[in-house]
């Protein structure tokens, strides 16, 4: 009995001789620029961008995980790659010291409930009477619940909300969603292989446009592309021609918008309630509009429900905007006193005049084919039915004007 | 020692007397807490507390066998402790002591708490660092000696972890040279007894991670196991009923067991406050 224990205590003696030599101790405790301890940075040379810089927020503070150790299987326990799914993000970007309240506003803005489209399709579809009833994508995640029309959203537009998990989807659909990080990331330059992709304020328009490209293809003909009848042409070389979209749309140049080419980006007009919410659930997006034309060219500085546009800068009575992402200070032409003041204009919305080119899409409908079975984007399931979009012809003219709220505003059938 | 010179039976023992394996294992299970502390005792540092035990577990060589090696054994002594002081009461020991001596034993199970308290609250991460807060919050509401105790044993939010971590090792020392010469003989600690007690230490450290609570925007946070049930009593009482006086029962009942008068209202007492302490103990910890 004694001779047993003696050479178990000396195999255990071996065991644990053999698994420190093995272990791959640290240098040092690392510690942030608040003196907490993240031992994550022991082995990741990651640099997420200036805001979120290495060293100053911790690689455990937004993935989980446990700082405290350089045991891999320890230390990655419980992460998630992701954090600003909305999923988390009560815990990683919206945690009491970095940005709180801002996951409850998101999630209850239209970007994240899709409410708007839900509501319209089950409106015009003949499935429910409310135009502004409860709907959000959360739900029918959670839920399941379908319908014809919630099949086709479903199916066909179930990708572009901030409750889809990034990179779940295949293909081009892969960069879509992400909660927070479906606007706020661009891609890493370094170090290593696959970098840390940055966090960043400054969107660019690429981001909104991974999105808001279909309907009225707003962030389309904003930087001067038309989704044109898709023939590819020119065909060179046996192939087509023409520039091609990441889902595998044809587009051709138009001239882009006139802020687009100063140098602006759509965050540069929408505010940050417009896009993240400003706590309310509204039901439709020009609920959550806030901007108007007359915010910056008249020289108000605030939107029409009150936010200030602190990049807007009126000096010696001149109109600055200075632009997000590039910081260059833009002047800001005031309304023509003529032509946008004249008695007769005076119902005019700005834009029925100045919005030159809006894309047409004619003859829109859609086919369901029952025997055959398709990806569900919000269950991640092949479930029967097949939706296909079809469509007459395209157009980029002048667009229809028509009445909306007593002003003559444009009208985009797509 | 029998006239023959062997070492008597457990069974003769049993009669009248504790499982001696149990004992020595004890012995064996603090003494292995004490060894393993003073390995430790070189790399931490009580001015960086908590960055010196993370250094412990990720850059000191052997740091952190020695670290678990330490926690399993503090652990077990509790263990075998808790059996212990049963074990006692079953076998009557409190009818072979002085009252004096019954009294000194009662308060070592409350200092070898104190001691396994204030081992937590030495590594100061977000368990121990809040723990020692909530103690030096109940020993302020002690009437007259609050301060003194509190200046003794705690005084986290003025010196962090100096005063625990004193008491830490004072007060080890002190139990194993007072218990080590007048309850038992160390020197008698039987060499297979601390073999067996060493090697299921090191088998559990070998195996088991201990780890530490990182600082973060909880909401729950759970103390050592032997104190979330006062953690849990807090909640449904006021801090002098919950932290002073529920906890001080089960000694005061423990003690009271040795006069004949008071034994049965003691031994019901100590059997309800058990089952109490036990069943906050498990409610919280499935919190």
């Amino acid at each position: 009995m004694r001779h047993l224990l003696w050479s178990l205590l000396f195999l255990l003696a071996v065991a644990v001789l053999v698994k420190e030599w093995r272990f791959k101790r640290a240098e040092k405790v690392y510690t942030l620029a608040s003196g907490r301890v993240d031992m994550c940075l022991a082995c990741h040379k990651e640099t997420p961008g200036k805001a979120h810089a290495r060293g100053v927020v911790g690689c455990a503070d937004c993935h989980g995980g446990d700082p405290l150790t350089v045991e891999k299987a320890r230390a990655h326990r419980g992460m998630v790659k992701n954090p600003a799914d909305l999923r988390y993000a009560d815990r990683s970007c919206g945690r009491p010291e970095c940005h709180p309240g801002y996951p409850e506003r998101v999630k209850k803005s239209l970007m994240a409930t899709n409410r708007g489209i839900i509501t319209i399709l089950r409106y015009y579809w003949g499935e429910i009477k409310d135009f502004h009833a409860e709907a959000s994508v959360e739900v029918l995640m959670r839920t399941g619940e379908t319908s014809t029309a919630l099949d086709y959203f479903r199916k066909l537009c179930g990708t572009c909300h901030l409750w889809l998990p990034k990179e779940k989807l295949p293909g081009f659909l892969k960069k879509k969603g992400g909660g927070c990080s479906a606007c706020h990331l661009v891609p890493g330059k370094g170090p290593g292989k696959n970098p840390h992709p940055k966090l960043t304020r400054k969107i660019p328009v690429e981001n909104c446009a991974r999105c808001h490209n279909r309907s009225g293809r707003i962030a389309l003909t904003y930087q001067g592309l038309y989704e044109d009848e898709q023939y590819g042409a020119p065909i060179r070389d046996g192939t087509f021609g023409a520039e091609e979209l990441e889902d595998g749309r044809f587009v051709e140049r138009i001239p882009p918008d006139v802020h687009f080419k100063a140098g602006m980006s759509c965050v540069d007009c929408h505010v940050q309630n417009e896009t993240m919410g400003d706590g309310k659930a509204y039901a439709h997006l020009e609920e959550s509009l806030e901007i108007t034309c007359e915010a910056c060219h008249e020289g108000l500085g605030r939107t029409k429900k009150g936010t200030p546009l602190p990049n807007l800068i009126i000096k010696n009575g001149k109109i600055l905007l200075r632009a997000k992402l590039t910081g260059k200070l833009l002047p800001v032409k005031r309304p023509d006193p003529v032509a946008c003041r004249h008695p007769v204009h005076r119902r005019l919305a700005c834009w029925a005049c100045h919005d030159r080119r809006v894309p047409q899409c004619f003859g829109c409908h859609v086919r369901r084919s029952a025997g055959e079975k398709q990806l569900d984007k919000l269950s991640f399931r092949e479930t029967p039915g097949l939706w296909e979009e079809f469509r007459s012809y395209m157009r980029l003219e002048n667009p229809t004007l028509g009445l909306y709220r007593g002003r003559v505003t444009v009208l985009v059938p797509g | 020692m029998n006239s023959g010179g062997k070492r008597p039976k457990a069974a003769s023992f049993l009669r009248y007397r504790v499982n001696p394996r149990v004992s020595w294992a004890l012995a064996a299970a603090f003494l292995v807490a004490m060894i393993s502390g003073l390995f430790l005792a070189y790399p931490f540092s009580e001015t960086a507390p908590f960055i010196s035990t993370v250094g412990l577990e990720n850059v000191v060589p052997f740091g952190r066998f020695f670290r678990r090696l330490h926690y399993f054994s503090a652990w077990l002594t509790l263990g075998f402790l808790f059996y212990h002081a049963a074990e006692s009461l079953w076998a009557k020991a409190y009818e072979r002591r002085t009252a004096g001596r019954w009294l000194a034993l009662t308060l070592s199970l409350v200092l070898i708490l104190l001691i396994a308290f204030t081992g937590y609250v030495a590594r100061w991460d977000e368990t121990g660092r809040l723990a020692g807060f909530i103690a030096e919050s109940l020993s302020l509401k002690i009437p007259y000696v609050g301060k003194y105790l509190n200046g003794l044993l705690f005084m986290v939010r003025e010196g962090g972890v100096h005063r625990p971590y004193l008491f830490h090792l004072y007060a080890s020392f002190l139990v194993l040279l007072i218990s080590g010469i007048w309850h038992f003989r160390l020197r008698r600690l039987p060499a297979e007894d601390l073999g067996l007690v060493l090697l299921l230490c090191g088998l559990l450290a070998f195996l088991l991670p201990v780890g530490l609570h990182a600082p973060g925007p909880y909401l729950l946070v759970k103390g050592p196991w032997f104190f979330v049930g006062i953690q849990e009593a807090l909640r449904h009482a006021p801090p002098e009923v919950a932290g002073l006086v529920f906890p001080a029962l089960g000694p005061v009942f423990y003690f009271g067991v040795r006069w004949p008068r008071v034994r049965e209202i003691a031994l019901g007492g100590l059997v309800f406050w058990s089952l109490l302490y036990g069943g906050f103990t498990l409610y919280g910890l499935l919190r």
